[in-house]
């Protein structure tokens, strides 16, 4: 499953939530669930299986508080199938391939850049927020309190955290200049992923299938 | 031959009004090495900078005076985190983000990267994540990365600051071997007791401007010695009272006892 | 786009999404999660700041499957703070707190249709609570949905304005005057 093209990944964790939708429920969204957690359960029942049915839970235990049970089945499958799905492609795709896939097939390497740069960035920023956090609690800031102490507390959490990320922003546009980053750039690929025909036209049978389904719908 | 020229070159940052460079006029051939001394905020970051035709393009601000450049030049800044890309997973990826950018062959590219890790020790390391490494490794694979894009004019500021001092040595040793291969380095370090022998020339940079040019001997200088940038050995020998010329090495205070 | 505000729209988008962590340290019931988009779009304009809420939604896409729908509401924040910092209103909290809350009503707005067509508003525990508090109070399905998405979105929208004018205000006004957009959106250029 992994060896498939990330475009393909993609295309695959788009479409089936996108089916579940424009498909009449219930069974449209019975269908394409069942295949949802079909991928998911592909990668193993603890690491793949496990995690989408923890995340879709809670949806349908307030669907049920608000709403009477064909309806929660039916929104329930499909929040369901875009769980799953993303669960899978969360777990099926490496960014590196997504990154050779996108220079390969001509994109602006700036807007790879823009989704694995960000990737990166939050755990080190979350790290650094920890690391505020902690430094803040030593010094005596505690999450108790009124409503305006605990925002003054946030405000001496975030304003270091953001002030310190714009302060890098700089050195990042150096250091990228740098490295050559420029708009305009053709970009080697050095491990373009394989890309066969069946996948090619499987992608767009999958893409042509959404708005035909909801012309068939909407007839 | 020249790789890098600036004459009477002036540099202010956007909205300041006091010149972070002031007249500044300095010349680094192909095979040299020169070292940038001074206190914190003398200037020699914004030179490099300037060096490395990033400032003004890409911090914006005014320039005056004549830069001339020989070679593509490569920088590398002092923080490693804010120097990776962002968009590699591997070390090896790293190292071959600046030479894909440039969009040389395959072949050339895993020829450079594979050479430059070897250069700098990193072959261990060439399957890991980036975001797993030390601030050491990573300031390793960061100058990795310059060298596999093959640059002429080697620009360096603090690069030992995340190194231990094996990492550091090993630094040193290479930036004598790449000078040695044609290149142009223009360092700014404040590892004083390293400069005399690395560099080749030591320019003695204040509040933007160059107060003293001259061999690593500078170092030991009596004015050099009062502002702070005097090596160790020069420093204590002045402090213990000794007669001048102090010396800046050991190896020269062994001369002089004997 | 030049290199800087390239550089900028995925530090904007990780401040977005690492805030989450800074947030649960207060334990306050905010999402902060347009806080980047705001500042993007104040520091650098509006494409800086739409550029911004799209990967910001897209790698929260990632760790919640449930966040990519809302990327129109990330779009309509951006829209909304140019608007905001064309007119200089990040200049004082007298002025940034009230058009925060002002966006807190429109992301409301926005928002609903989405919850309510897509989640059946479910979208968070919080929000489905809410609604039910409100279906209890009498209110039509669509209003109280709305009303689940207002109670979040108001004060999350106002802390958010007032922290990106903080943020603004604490910049040193060199490393200001090299954003595009920043001295204008606090009144001084």
């Amino acid at each position: 499953m992994t060896r498939l093209h990330p475009f393909t990944l993609l295309t695959i964790a788009g479409a089936l939530p996108a089916l579940a939708w424009i498909l009449p429920a219930p069974s449209g969204g019975l269908a394409m669930a069942t295949l949802a957690l079909g991928l998911t359960a592909s990668r193993g029942l603890r690491p793949g299986l496990w995690p989408a049915v923890l995340t879709a839970a809670p949806f349908w235990l307030f669907l049920l508080l608000l709403h009477d049970v064909p309806t929660t089945i039916a929104i329930g499958l499909r929040i369901t199938t875009m769980v799953a799905s993303f669960v899978w492609l969360v777990a099926a795709l490496e960014p590196a391939r997504l990154v050779e896939a996108m220079v390969a097939a001509g994109w602006s390497a700036s807007v790879a850049y823009l989704f694995a740069a960000t990737l990166t960035a939050v755990p080190m920023l979350k790290a650094r927020a920890q690391r505020i956090a902690e430094a803040q609690r030593c010094r005596g800031l505690s999450p108790r309190g009124g409503i305006a102490s605990r925002l003054r507390a946030l405000r001496a959490l975030a304003l270091p955290l953001v002030l310190s990320a714009l302060h890098e922003v700089d050195e990042r546009a150096l250091a990228l200049e740098t490295r050559g980053l420029r708009p305009g750039i053709r970009r080697t690929t050095l491990a373009p992923p394989h890309d066969p025909v069946v996948e090619r036209t499987a992608r767009w049978v999958l893409l042509l299938a959404c708005p035909a389904a909801l012309i068939w719908r909407l007839l | 031959m020249k790789s890098l020229t600036l004459e009477h070159a002036s540099f202010w940052y956007p909205a300041t009004e006091a010149p972070a460079l002031r007249d500044v006029s300095l010349e680094v051939a192909q095979g040299e090495i020169v070292a940038l001394v001074g206190a914190l905020g003398a200037g020699a970051s914004t030179l490099l900078l300037v060096a490395a035709d990033l400032a003004p393009r890409v911090t914006g601000g005014r320039l005056t005076g004549a830069v001339a450049r020989r070679d593509r030049g490569g920088i590398v800044l002092p923080t490693p985190w804010t120097q990776a890309s962002g968009m590699a997973f591997t070390v090896w990826d790293e190292v071959a983000f600046g030479p894909a950018n440039l969009g040389w062959p395959a072949h050339e590219i895993t020829r450079q990267v594979d050479r430059a890790l070897e250069q700098l020790e990193l072959v261990p390391l060439a399957s890991r994540d980036p975001a797993t490494l030390s601030g050491g490794e990573l300031q390793r694979v960061i100058i990795a990365a310059i060298l596999a894009m093959d640059p002429g004019l080697l620009l360096f500021d603090e690069p030992a600051t995340e190194l231990d001092a094996a990492g550091a040595q090993m630094v040193w040793r290479l930036m004598r071997r790449l000078a040695g291969e044609g290149k142009a380095i223009l360092l700014a370090t404040s590892a004083l007791d390293a400069v005399p022998d690395v560099a080749d020339r030591v320019v003695w940079l204040e509040d933007g401007a160059v107060r003293a040019v001259g061999a690593p001997d500078l170092l030991a200088d009596v004015a050099v010695c009062e502002a702070g940038l005097g090596t160790s050995v020069a420093t204590v020998w002045r402090a213990s009272g000794l007669p001048g010329p102090y010396p800046p090495t050991v190896a020269h205070a062994v001369r002089r006892w004997r | 786009m030049s290199i800087r505000l390239l550089a900028l729209i995925p530090v904007a988008a990780a401040i977005s999404l690492a805030l989450s962590a800074a947030v649960d340290a207060v334990a306050l019931p905010l999402f902060l999660d347009t806080t980047g988009t705001i500042l993007a779009t104040a520091l650098a304009g509006p494409a800086v700041g739409i550029a911004t809420g799209v990967v910001t939604s897209a790698v929260n896409t990632l760790r919640n499957p449930t966040f990519w729908p809302f990327v129109v509401v990330q779009v309509i924040v951006a829209l909304y703070a140019w608007g905001a910092a064309r007119a200089g209103l990040f200049r004082s909290f007298r002025t940034a707190v009230p058009v925060g809350l002002a966006l807190g009503v429109i992301a409301a707005v926005t928002s609903t249709p989405i919850s309510y067509l897509v989640f059946g508003c479910t979208t968070t525990g919080g929000i489905a609570l809410t609604t039910a508090l409100g279906k209890a109070l009498g209110l039509s399905p669509l209003g109280a949905c709305f009303f689940g998405s207002f109670v979040s979105d108001f004060g999350d929208k106002a802390v958010t304005f007032a922290l990106v004018t903080s943020v603004l205000h604490a910049l040193p006004r060199r490393t200001a005057a090299r954003f595009p957009w920043a001295l204008r959106a606090i009144g001084v250029a």
